[in-house]
């Protein structure tokens, strides 16, 4: 009885060709986006490189740049005009000319590297310069045989490496799940009860709780697919970096999944028709998308704002999520995130099971 | 001795101040076609869904094949098939699909294509529901509410929005049901449709019972059981006047011409045909009240899909 239900609900989620398309697309809109954006940050760009001197040591740094995976080195360019008006134009991010007779020891040989870059591009430049700095400084320690003194440690608050992209991921992420099953259960829900559906379900001797499993489980469905989706685009076109545990992300992204879900079925409760099932939808998912933390983080935001919002549904399973995927960090180093997830969960759970009816008494 | 598969005492229903169900009672036989008859707002449906286990009575019993549906209701749900007002079906599965689905709830089951055949919509079995005609929707939720062999079939004004001859269509298949040994309750506000389709009917207005008995003898109830319609071209008042004294004269409403007279008795009737036919109408006929006449004469109005 259940499991034709449930192959019934995934066959009509798979067939409603439009809800579902949206379901996906909609989410892999906005990775794309942020993506071109803010993706592969990690990697100073295109950078051109003009090799004068074409020895030993200029060859050294060539490789070392190329294997840093910071730079995607460019040999195509002959002259310093063409890297400045190539730089100018940005078909690359910057040219580093190696002059002629770079790392001979004789007194009149060049010893300076050129580079050659645009001013609005600071990241580029900053990493660029930086990476040559500690190269030169390499290098004159190993041709005068001293040995380096004092030296500079850094530490990153996180050892993994993590850019904006990283972030906005994992944001958009939550955002699909939010979307995807609010949406998709308050809508149904409401169009069912419209079209008398629920009502005529209520004659057969079928358990309201299995009919809204079968809704529920046959959703997470699409879910997981978002899940892969927004992921893989994201890891293999650009570059994110998931650092922690990828079936936890899974198993709180399902958590997540499983409270809209809630959320949408305390909607349709109240909802007395689908047009005002998708307007109560719409008044509680847009102020989340931005009031929760997908884009930005919300510390950001005046400190009284900030202690009402970072209870909103979405925001600690945000945390949670990138707190796993980021940092690898467990879920539970923060058990305040759960604690406010699992309230949710049950507020959402009370209000669905005292007014959610399929019949109409 | 006849078995009551429905039996129904002092049933009432209330919503705040209005009384949608006020205190009826009646039962249904075993393989009739019971039909509750009133407009729209009477209760019919209220009753239904009562009955179905879909609303609570504010008071009353309601017994189904001899249990009493407040204490079973699952033995109930799966000895019914209901027809909703107006239900749609899931828009993204298959007539075959939602019958299968259907079916699964129940432990009982009937092979889809034997129950689309049925209906005449074997050929639809892999179409969705939105490709079907109104006609077609209407007898797929009918055989909708066939698919765990029910013994009792609820069909809540199954013809409603229908265009003649898809109801003639459906009338037959309801037959049909009948004669596969179901008991058959239906609400209907078409006159015509409860006369030919069912044995006894209860008539129904503010959510009281006026009438209930077998259909004929309803209509016998009429205050005037015979009437002659006549087209009189002459506009001659006196004797419009005259027929007065055989019955009663209505003029048709919009048709100038066109006279009704309703007689009271068998005698009345003979004289009344004598003289009619010597004012020369260009037409007459001579008929029975219909269930029509005795639901007017009954709740006082006319009937229609607006109130």
């Amino acid at each position: 009885m259940f499991l034709k239900l449930f192959i019934a609900d995934v066959k009509m989620i798979f067939r409603n060709r439009q809800s579902f398309f949206w379901a996906l697309m909609f989410p892999l809109m906005f990775t794309f986006i942020f993506g071109f954006f803010f993706g592969n940050s990690s990697s100073a760009g295109n950078v051109a490189y003009l090799d004068n001197a074409n020895n030993e040591i200029s060859q050294s740094l060539r490789s070392t740049m190329d294997q840093s995976g910071l730079f995607k080195i460019n040999d195509t360019y002959s002259s310093v005009d063409d890297i400045k008006s190539a730089v100018k134009n940005s078909k690359i991010s910057a040219g580093i000319v190696v002059p002629k007779g770079y790392g001979q020891q004789f007194a009149d040989s060049s010893t300076e590297l050129k580079i050659i870059y645009d001013p609005g591009n600071a990241t580029t430049n900053a990493v660029i310069v930086g990476f040559l700095d500690q190269y030169s400084t390499a290098l004159n320690y190993k041709i005068s045989n001293t040995k380096q003194i004092f030296s500079v440690v850094q530490e990153k608050i996180s050892d993994k490496e993590l850019n904006y992209f990283d972030f906005v991921l994992v944001g958009i992420l939550g955002l699909a799940l939010m979307n995807s099953s609010v949406i998709g259960i308050s809508v149904s829900m409401s169009r069912y009860r419209e079209d008398k559906i629920l009502k005529r379900i209520t004659t057969t001797p079928l358990k309201p709780w299995m009919f809204i499993t079968a809704e529920v489980l046959s959703r997470l469905i699409v879910n997981v697919i978002q899940i892969v989706l927004i992921l893989s685009i994201g890891i293999y076109f650009f570059n994110a970096h998931i650092n922690g545990s990828i079936p936890i992300l899974v198993l709180l992204s399902m958590i997540g999944a499983v409270l809209f879900q809630l959320i949408g079925f305390a909607i349709a409760s109240f909802a007395k028709s689908t047009d005002a099932a998708q307007g109560m939808t719409t008044a509680i998912t847009i102020p989340m998308m931005f009031l929760a933390g997908v884009f930005f983080p919300i510390d950001l935001l005046p400190s009284w704002l900030y202690m009402f919002v970072k209870y909103l549904p979405l925001a600690p399973l945000l945390r949670m999520i990138r707190g796993v995927a980021l940092e690898s960090l467990s879920p539970f180093d923060n058990p305040q995130n759960i604690l406010i997830v699992v309230g949710w969960i049950v507020v959402a759970l009370i209000i669905s099971s005292y007014k959610f009816r399929l019949s109409d008494e | 001795m006849v078995k009551k598969v429905i039996e129904i005492k002092n049933l009432s229903k209330t919503y705040g101040k209005l009384k949608a169900v006020d205190d009826i009672s009646f039962y249904v036989e075993s393989g009739e076609i019971f039909g509750l008859l009133g407009e729209n707002g009477a209760g019919k449906s209220t009753t239904l869904e009562m009955i179905e286990g879909l609303r609570k009575p504010t008071s009353g019993d309601i017994k189904i094949l001899g249990k009493d549906i407040k204490h079973n209701v699952n033995f109930v749900k799966t000895k019914i098939g209901v027809q909703l007002q107006s239900t749609a079906y899931y828009q993204f599965l298959t007539l075959k699909e939602i019958i299968e689905l259907f079916c699964s709830l129940y432990s009982k089951c009937i092979d889809p294509y034997r129950l689309l055949s049925l209906v005449d919509l074997k050929d639809k079995a892999k179409s969705y529901v939105g490709k079907l005609s109104g006609g077609q929707r209407q007898r797929f939720s009918i055989v909708a509410a066939l698919v765990n062999d029910p013994e009792i079939v609820f069909l809540d004004e199954p013809t409603t929005g229908l265009d003649p001859l898809a109801r003639r269509n459906l009338w037959k298949i309801i037959e049909n049901i009948k004669l596969k040994g179901k008991t058959i309750i239906l609400t209907t506000h078409y006159m015509e449709e409860a006369e030919i389709l069912c044995d006894r009917i209860g008539i129904m207005d503010k959510g009281k019972i006026l009438a209930l008995d077998e259909t004929n003898k309803l209509i016998e109830m009429a205050e005037y059981p015979f009437k002659i319609s006549f087209v009189s071209s002459k506009h001659d008042g006196s004797n419009i006047k005259k027929l007065t004294k055989y019955g009663m004269v209505e003029n048709v409403i919009g048709k100038k011409n066109q006279y009704i007279l309703k007689i009271k008795n068998k005698s009345k009737l003979d004289e009344a045909v004598d003289f009619v036919r010597s004012i020369k109408p260009n037409y007459y006929t001579i008929g029975k009240a219909t269930l029509e006449d005795v639901f007017i004469e009954l709740t006082g109005k006319t009937i229609g899909d607006e109130n």
